[in-house]
């Protein structure tokens, strides 16, 4: 006998994202899911976004590791809150894994929630974690085709930071090609091509995710 | 990877919907993914043999449909298959466009007995 379910698979995923999603938007907190690669510049991005907005901002963090809590140490000189989620070889985190951890900031004194998300291209983009936004994070040492790649990313994210412009010069990475291709997946979608060692792109980075802050949306 | 949790959440959905049905064996399943899904159907149905192993649905074939994109333009109304990944009406050139169909995860039947 054929038995029909007709469903989302992912229904639980989903249920618990819109819960998330509800919370947040209920205690003003912008929560931003960051994707990329691993070693695009996820965790440098969150350090060089709290020194320049820490003061201004309540911020708090969520580091999604496989194994390690090396991220997490690099931010622990910031004094905010951060909480680790170690997904134990799992490619992504998820609605349930964010849920849990909820309870452990005081949201209704944050202003942004930034979830650093395991690095990888397609697992994370599929797993909608109740965040605010997707912000895509991809350098120029993975070279130049990962709009086209990965569309569901970049199609889904409200902001694209394309890191290490500094070392473009040493890579075959041609960056009229990759902003065609982000333009023909996202038109209009704000790149801010940025060197987070050198500090190109930051000022307009910082002010763009300063507009983001609830409340001024 | 994420063929192997979206395969754990089906095993659940397939095992409980055969036990309410009380299948003693169930032989199909029957699963429709969007484009932008990008799942590979290899590793998906071996993530999926490894959740229902040892279970009633340890046979099960699956069967996989992969959705083409479809975009629905807000400016013109016009509908059309995503062709080259260039998001924009194939009519208009309008990039206010809605994802009609491509993301889908989702789970159509089971065949059982």
């Amino acid at each position: 006998m054929e038995i029909k379910i007709m469903k989302n698979i992912l229904d639980r995923n989903q249920n618990r994202a819109n819960e998330v999603r509800s919370l947040m938007t209920e205690k003003n907190v912008t929560m931003v899911n960051i994707i990329s690669s691993p070693g695009a510049g996820k965790t440098t991005l969150l350090e060089r976004t709290l020194e320049e907005l820490g003061d201004r901002f309540r911020i708090g963090v969520i580091e999604g590791d496989i194994t390690t809590d090396r991220d997490a140490q690099r931010l622990k000189r910031f004094d905010i809150p951060i909480v680790m989620i170690n997904t134990e070889g799992g490619c992504h985190l998820d609605s349930h894994s964010i849920s849990k951890v909820l309870d452990l900031f005081e949201l209704d004194n944050l202003d942004f929630l930034f979830v650093e998300n395991v690095g990888n291209l397609i697992c994370p983009s599929q797993f909608d974690l109740g965040e605010t936004f997707k912000l895509a994070v991809v350098s120029t040492t993975e070279g130049d085709d990962k709009p086209a790649k990965y569309p569901m990313l970049f199609r889904e994210a409200k902001a694209v930071l394309l890191n290490k412009i500094d070392l473009m010069p040493y890579t075959n990475f041609n960056i009229e090609n990759f902003r065609s291709d982000l333009g023909k997946i996202n038109a209009g979608v704000p790149l801010f091509e940025t060197s987070f060692t050198r500090g190109d792109g930051l000022k307009d980075w910082f002010g763009w995710i300063s507009r983001q802050v609830s409340g001024s949306l | 990877m994420h063929e192997i949790r979206i395969a754990e959440d089906l095993a659940a959905i397939v095992l409980e919907t055969a036990f309410r049905e009380g299948l003693s064996e169930v032989t199909s399943v029957n699963v429709s993914f969007g484009q932008l899904v990008q799942i590979v159907p290899d590793i998906f149905k071996f993530a999926f043999g490894e959740a229902v192993r040892g279970t009633i649905a340890a046979n099960a074939a699956v069967a996989i449909e992969i959705l083409p994109v479809k975009l629905k333009c807000s400016d013109c109304g016009s509908e059309s298959e995503l062709a080259g990944n260039l998001f924009a009406c194939q009519k208009c050139s309008s990039t206010d466009l809605e994802i009609l169909q491509g993301r889908e995860v989702f789970i159509k039947t089971i065949e059982g007995e």
